[in-house]
């Protein structure tokens, strides 16, 4: 099963959100990632019922800020802050359905974000990140002038 | 995380050459007889194998799966699933709530990716089936016994060591007992564990005594064949007798586009020995044309939950044996059992509480959290049966008191972890806040209504599904472990186990093959259908 391009952009702002990455805790997001060729993959490598689970969770997402929000627009086209509060209504709903599409979502996209090369150096050290180093103009002489 | 070091060589490099016939590389079709043929390379598969190549018979392993080698092991869980797992890691068993179900499907089946935990069988559990199910001249604890001792001696079974312990392990030790929860080491196959924490995707030192670096090897250097990548599609009968197995080559991804599936026919002049698992069992005997009603009937399960912990100080749950601890003194009395469980952060990010930016900062936490689980020896009994597209289906669904005793035990652990020193705890229940900050706050999982689809189970060992029993009218195989429909064919996986353990199954399902294939051995084979 292969996913559409326009199934894949809509992944890849789903997953977008839910791993946007953290600058506090030095966590790349998993935009900066190859999301389109990892979904290739798992849609080919995943049994047929999965991937129709997987293309279904992402359909579902998609269409639901309508339902959710009252907005009229694909999750896509919604601000950061919408696009989490979708996803925790999703993720919080009362109906097991709706939760296990989001979690199956959830857990693809994190085979693919702790996978990476960054975040696993960063899950080896202390969670609390080195300060920030100061960078001070040093004014070198005749540096004006020139 | 750890860096595996660079060995001269090791055992599953080790091998004969022509040994192994590589299915994904098979350019013909293949037919050859020999005198036993195996279904399976897992736990029961390979003991087995090995047993009856030492008695000098002529042997050929069948598995489905790939060799994936020690080597190519690098600790990313995508990679294992995609090409070690069931499913692609997929699998689930269906009811109420969907429950994770992970399954090996490669050359050393499950134990590539279990923690090589070893636990005899209990006593009160093989009581239960001399009472119940009339087992106790076969399955017994004196004859179980050199069978233990063996497995244990070749196996190197030992008491997890410091070097490999990690904190996630210790703090589980040093807090559990002041609380009254006699928590012990775990005691393992191994050989040299480094503690890489690498158990689940596949020990990258080959120092977990798994059977693809040990009794596989060990069956292919005293002669026995493997044949990988080739599923068995049916058993072979003639004239109510096994003779051998029709199976199909298994085409990787990166398989070339001309290349295509070649039928391979393994005659067995003895017998066909069937250890495909729980779930591939049943499936295998109905596509051969067994019809006894006991095919695919109580199948039973250890529902796993795990909990998590949030602490000031770092625990690096990614160091240290996957699971190196646990209390046993509820199996019994409560039938559960607490351990510790190490994740790799794929796992951990995939099951730690919230989406979006909250996610991201309990993920950045994830070297300060402590991981423990509770195991349930579940009472409930479900069905393995064929899906859509003639796939494995297994149904279950806990029942009301087994969520309960889960939802104990992950009481009682929520309240050592905070005992222990949790700044928070991660319960992962539906309806509860995602972290509870006080011990008081504990209360709040006692009353969780028992429904499974509010914890997030997941499944690792299976039972039953091809029952032992002295009955045809309830039971598959017979004291002797051949089926009762077709002569000249064992099952010796635990889809012949009446009923689950309360334990981690590895060691009986070793020890029950080893037993069968013993008596394979000695006691030859029914000529034909029994009356």
């Amino acid at each position: 099963m292969k996913l559409a391009s326009f199934e894949c952009r809509w992944a890849e702002a789903v997953l977008g959100a839910i791993f946007p990455g953290s600058p506090e805790e030095g966590l790349a997001g998993i935009g900066s990632m190859n999301v389109v060729v990892f979904l290739g993959d798992v849609m080919r490598s995943l049994p047929r019922r999965a991937a129709l689970g997987m293309r279904l969770a992402i359909w579902l997402v998609s269409l639901s800020p309508l339902l959710l929000i009252g907005r009229l627009a694909l999750f896509a086209g919604l601000t950061v802050a919408d696009r989490e509060r979708v996803l925790h209504r999703l993720a919080t709903s009362r109906r097991y359905g709706l939760r296990s599409l989001v979690l199956l979502l959830k857990t693809i996209g994190a085979l693919l974000y702790a996978s990476d090369d960054r975040v696993r150096a960063r899950m080896r050290g202390a969670s609390t990140p080195l300060p920030v180093v100061r960078l001070r103009r040093l004014e070198v002489e005749g540096a004006h002038g020139a | 995380m750890f860096d595996a070091p660079s060995f001269e060589t090791l055992p599953d490099e080790r091998l004969p050459s022509g040994a192994v016939i590589d299915g994904e590389l098979l350019d013909r079709c293949l037919e050859e007889a020999f005198d036993y043929v195996v279904v399976g390379s897992g736990a029961a598969g390979a003991v087995a194998a090995h047993v009856l190549v030492e008695s000098g018979a002529s042997v050929v392993i069948v598995e489905e799966g790939p060799w994936v080698r020690t080597r190519e092991f690098d600790g990313r869980v995508y990679a294992a699933f995609k090409r070690m797992f069931r499913d692609a890691g997929a699998q689930v068993i269906e009811g109420r709530a969907y429950v994770p179900l992970l399954q090996g499907r490669c050359v050393g089946g499950s134990t590539v990716m279990n923690s090589a935990i070893v636990h005899r069988t209990p006593e009160d559990v093989l009581e239960e089936w001399r009472l119940r199910f009339g087992l106790g001249q076969t399955v017994n604890a004196r004859a179980l016994e050199p069978h233990f001792d063996a497995l244990e001696r070749e196996l190197n079974a030992r008491v997890v060591g410091d070097e490999a312990l990690g904190d996630n392990n210790r703090l589980f030790l040093e807090e559990a007992p002041p609380r009254g929860i006699p928590a012990r080491r775990m005691l393992r196959y191994e050989r040299g564990c480094r503690g890489s924490g690498q158990c689940l995707t596949g020990c990258p030192t080959g120092a977990k005594q798994a059977m693809n670096v040990t009794y596989v090897p060990w069956a292919l250097a005293r002669g026995a064949r493997l044949v990988c990548s080739c599923r068995v599609e049916r058993i072979l009968v003639e004239a109510g007798r096994a003779c051998g197995v029709l199976a199909r080559t298994v085409l990787g991804a990166a398989a070339p586009s001309h290349r295509r599936a070649q039928r391979v026919v393994l005659r067995a002049r003895r017998a066909v020995v069937v250890a495909a698992s729980t779930v591939q069992t049943p499936n295998l005997l109905r596509r051969s044309g067994l019809r006894a009603s006991a095919v695919g009937r109580h199948f039973q399960c250890h529902p796993g939950y795990a909990i998590a912990g949030l602490f000031d100080r770092p625990v690096e749950i990614n160091f240290g044996v996957t699971q190196g601890a646990e209390a046993v003194h509820l199996r019994r009395s409560d039938r559960i059992k607490l351990e510790t469980l190490g994740m790799p952060p794929e796992l951990a990010a995939a099951r730690i509480p919230g989406v979006g930016r909250d996610l991201m900062r309990r993920f950045g936490a994830f070297s300060h959290l402590a991981i423990w689980a509770v195991v349930v020896r579940a009472e409930a009994e479900g069905e393995v049966g064929r899906g859509w597209g003639g796939r494995d289906k297994v149904r279950w669904q806990p029942s009301r008191i087994d969520v309960e005793r889960a939802r104990r035990g992950a009481a009682m652990l929520a309240r050592l972890l905070f005992q222990a020193g949790a700044r928070e705890v991660w319960p992962g229940l539906h309806g509860l806040p995602s972290s509870l900050r006080s011990i008081d706050d504990v209360g709040l999982i006692e009353r969780v209504p028992a429904d499974p689809r509010l914890f997030g189970f997941i499944a690792s060992h299976l039972f039953g599904a091809a029952r032992m029993g002295t009955d045809p009218r309830s039971s598959v195989v017979g004291t002797d472990f051949q089926c009762h429909e077709v002569a000249g064919l064992y099952v010796v996986d635990s889809s012949v186990f009446p009923t689950n353990l309360g334990v981690n199954p590895q060691h009986s399902i070793m020890a029950i093959s080893r037993l069968a294939a013993t008596q394979i051995l000695a006691g030859g084979t029914r000529l034909n259908v029994a009356a």
